[in-house]
């Protein structure tokens, strides 16, 4: 099987920053994750992350500060808020949802980010390809 | 009834107000907006199905003050609009109507016997409809041929009026036919939609016709970002496009999707949607499912006056 492909949202000010921190310490994590940087977490739109599994992700998540610790006070609320309403919606039309997460990593934890990274790849290569979603040339 | 709203008609100073009248040559009514001195054209009947909550948004910025004839379902979309500052509540003079359901005019054309541009009048007498064409009339069971949203209105009477025609009547928010869906495996869901979304033709009437779908530039179809021929490439290369044009079951998801949790909240569930729907799409499901997460997983009541995508839950 090919390799998994994951998209990661990661907030500027925590998670990116702890992932650096992971690749600063030398911590590995799967080579599969591919980070796009976001300034909040609370701007990734619900249409962005059905957009990656269109274009061929087999998994995305959303990465943000600890809630209470949002550089711009309270962005990861809203994407709390948002989460979950794509969530339940995505378990409603059947799609497999567990493909779709939500992760708050601060900067310090560039460890847990790894760890949830590996943990996450290795559950998106036991479920094998995503093809619900993904754009069928016909 | 019609007697009774053309009378509060009469009594309000208005420049306009939006009501029903018939159309010609078939039974069913459409939204007009009439002048003051045409009170005796305005009609009422289970065939009044549309909302007025759009067009009533689209005209206030012209009038001073406009009165609507509004059933719970477009009352509840006009407090929506009104939450939003899309309306000014103290420009409009709602004349509510407690509802006893409107008619499906697709269901209603299967079931009727006569010739459309026959029949005379269309009347509600307990829980039979009564349609007269030509001195012959034909009974049927007004739950055979009610819209489908109607069954599980939580209000038919509105929340909010000037004024109330007809007595105030109790509903009930039930979701038995969400959670027979939930019951499904995860593979029968995704099969049932697929086969749905198959159907759907994206004419996006859904979101044109949707009073709380009012965006002047769409995510899904940015108008604004139209190609020229003067568009330079690397213009056209940074266009956002979230979704294809392409209309296969799976792009048709997600454009339902997002269109959908754009509502979150917000849906007055009057069923427009569905009735735009020229494929007939049980589109008020999804809808309907969103409410059930925003009732029971964020606790959010419809009378708040905050809009619900701007609550802060700090939960």
């Amino acid at each position: 099987m090919s390799e998994p492909k994951i998209v990661v949202f990661a907030c500027n000010w925590c998670s990116y920053a702890g992932a650096d921190l992971a690749g600063t310490s030398r911590l590995k994590y799967p080579e599969n994750v591919r980070i796009i940087r976001v300034m909040c977490s609370g701007m990734v739109n619900p249409a962005w992350v059905l957009r990656a599994f269109r274009q061929g992700a087999d998994g995305v998540v959303i990465a943000g500060c600890h809630p209470g610790d949002c550089h711009y006070t309270v962005g990861n609320y809203y994407a709390k808020k948002r989460y979950t309403l794509l969530k339940e919606l995505m378990k409603f039309v059947g799609f497999d949802q567990e493909r779709f997460k939500l992760i708050w990593a601060s900067a310090s934890e560039g460890k847990l980010f790894a760890e949830e990274m590996t943990k996450f790849t290795e559950k998106i290569r036991e479920m094998g390809k995503q093809e619900k979603l993904r754009r069928k040339i016909e | 009834m019609i007697g009774k709203i053309r009378e509060a008609c009469r009594q309000v100073e208005v420049d306009a107000i939006i009501g029903y009248r018939k159309k010609e040559g078939e039974p069913r009514e459409i939204l007009h907006v009439f002048k003051p001195d045409e009170i005796d054209k305005i009609t009422f009947s289970p065939l009044s199905s549309n909302n007025p909550a759009r067009l009533l948004m689209e005209i206030l910025p012209t009038m001073n003050k406009v009165a609507v004839i509004a059933k719970g379902c477009d009352v509840r979309a006009i407090r929506e609009l009104v939450k939003e500052n899309k309306i000014d509540r103290n420009k409009i003079y709602i004349i509510g109507v407690s509802c006893d359901g409107v008619v499906d005019y697709r269901k209603f054309r299967r079931a009727v016997q006569f010739r459309l541009n026959e029949i005379e009048s269309v009347e509600l007498d307990g829980e039979d409809l009564i349609v007269k064409a030509n001195g012959k009339e034909q009974r049927f069971k007004f739950a055979d041929v009610m819209s489908e949203v109607c069954k599980h209105c939580p209000n038919p009477t509105p929340k909010d009026y000037d004024v109330l025609i007809g007595e105030p009547k109790e509903g009930k928010e039930d979701f038995s036919d969400i959670e027979e869906i939930e019951k499904m495996s995860a593979e029968e869901r995704w099969n049932y939609w697929m086969d749905i979304f198959s159907k759907c033709i994206r004419c996006h009437a859904c979101r044109q016709v949707c009073p709380v779908c009012y965006c002047e530039e769409c995510l899904v179809d940015p108008v604004n970002l139209a190609i020229s021929p003067m568009t330079p490439a690397e213009e056209k290369a940074s266009y956002p496009r979230v979704l294809g044009k392409t209309v296969n079951s799976s792009d048709n998801l997600i454009y339902h999707l997002v269109r959908v949790l754009h509502h979150a909240g917000r849906c007055a569930r009057c069923g427009e949607c569905e009735r735009a729907c020229p494929m007939e799409l049980p589109l008020t499901k999804l809808e309907r499912k969103l409410w059930k997460v925003v009732q029971e997983e964020f606790g959010y009541s419809p009378d708040e006056d905050i809009p619900f995508l701007s609550k802060l839950d700090m939960g």
